[in-house]
């Protein structure tokens, strides 16, 4: 199955993000520790730059986190053949699925039906059932506000033509 | 539903015992004491036996059906990033990553709080250094797991903390 290969995994983000967690227990265990030996909240400025700067390390590794996984879903929906010409075309389709806000599962489910995977497809490819599919398939018909498999296409190839998305009709 | 059987014996005990133990040293039990010694022994010879287990018990207990992947590790960071669905019937690739560092930071633990106890060692400042980087480490990754196992449960709907009691996992049907 050539969509769940992995050829590039950001291995180096991953680690980096270990370590820093790393780092950061170690700080918060300080912390801690400091906040003991004080017996309570006496220690003034210094405690409290340390805890911003061990918040803001745990606030890092969480916008890591979304980066990571955008990453990952932007790999999961390219494949390895004519990877440059799909991945500015994926970039345009996924510009347009934003503008829409459709959801990870939706954008998922959303690829799956431009490049052709029939619903019990989707169904299989995702590990759920077809009924959960179908549910996707009206929320983005609706945040689309298109009705049909046919619609949508035609408002993505719209958009890939550089012309006005047919969006929510205002097009005209 | 498939009603699967996952987790032997051995490897539910292993792992409430390890629970009871590890809590009772880390948040009750007074560092100073004979008694977190005497835990801590058993902690150490619980991870030691489920090493053991590792080689010698049979199915998903083996270390050889979960060895660390990356490409597991990343397929299943895939799934969770395209809200995709595919349950693992033993530990999972990150579950196992999760698992292995469990054992080498409760080694860690184990042989530098022994080492504070020899006559060699008794005393010096690294070992206690360690021991307290290791404890600290340690907790951070049970939060971690607990964490995890909490949100794997709810994302692949496989209760799983409830397999680590009854060792049977209710995977859906594709």
């Amino acid at each position: 199955m050539p969509i769940n290969k992995m050829s590039r995994f950001p291995l180096g983000l991953f680690l980096l993000m270990v370590v820093q967690f790393f780092c950061a227990v170690f700080f918060i265990g300080d912390v801690v520790a400091d906040y003991r030996a004080m017996g309570g909240l006496t220690g003034g400025i210094h405690f409290w730059v340390e805890v911003f700067a061990t918040v803001s390390l745990f606030v890092t590794i969480a916008f890591e986190a979304k980066f990571l996984l955008r990453l990952l879903r932007r790999e999961a929906h390219l494949q390895d053949r004519l990877r440059l010409a799909s991945a500015a075309v994926y970039d345009v389709i996924e510009a347009q699925f934003d503008e829409w806000a459709l959801s990870p599962a939706e954008v998922d489910v959303a690829t799956f039906l431009v490049k052709g995977l029939d619903i019990a497809e989707i169904a299989h490819v995702r590990g759920c059932a077809e009924g959960t599919v179908k549910a996707h398939l009206n929320a983005i018909y609706r945040k689309s506000g298109t009705h049909s498999r046919g619609e949508l296409l035609s408002v993505v190839i719209d958009v890939l033509l550089g012309q006005e998305a047919a969006g929510s009709g205002t097009a005209g | 539903m498939k009603h699967i059987y996952v987790w032997d014996i051995f490897v539910r005990c292993f792992h409430w015992l390890l629970v009871l133990g590890f809590a009772a040293n880390a948040l009750i039990i007074d560092d100073d004491s004979k008694l977190h010694i005497w835990v801590g022994y058993c902690v150490l010879a619980l991870v030691l036996a489920r090493i053991v287990w590792g080689f010698v018990g049979r199915g998903y207990a083996r270390f050889a059906s979960f060895p660390p992947s990356v490409r597991g590790a990343a397929a299943q960071l895939t799934d969770i990033a395209t809200q995709r669905n595919h349950a693992h019937v033993g530990h999972s690739p990150l579950g196992a990553l999760m698992i292995y560092n469990l054992i080498a930071s409760l080694l860690v633990l184990g042989l530098s709080g022994y080492l504070m106890t020899t006559d060699m060692f008794w005393g010096t400042e690294w070992t206690e250094e360690l021991h307290e980087l290791a404890a600290i480490w340690t907790e951070a990754s049970v939060i971690v797991h607990i964490l995890a196992a909490l949100f794997e449960s709810k994302r692949t709907r496989v209760n799983l903390p409830k397999a680590m009691v009854t060792g049977f996992k209710d995977m859906p049907e594709e």
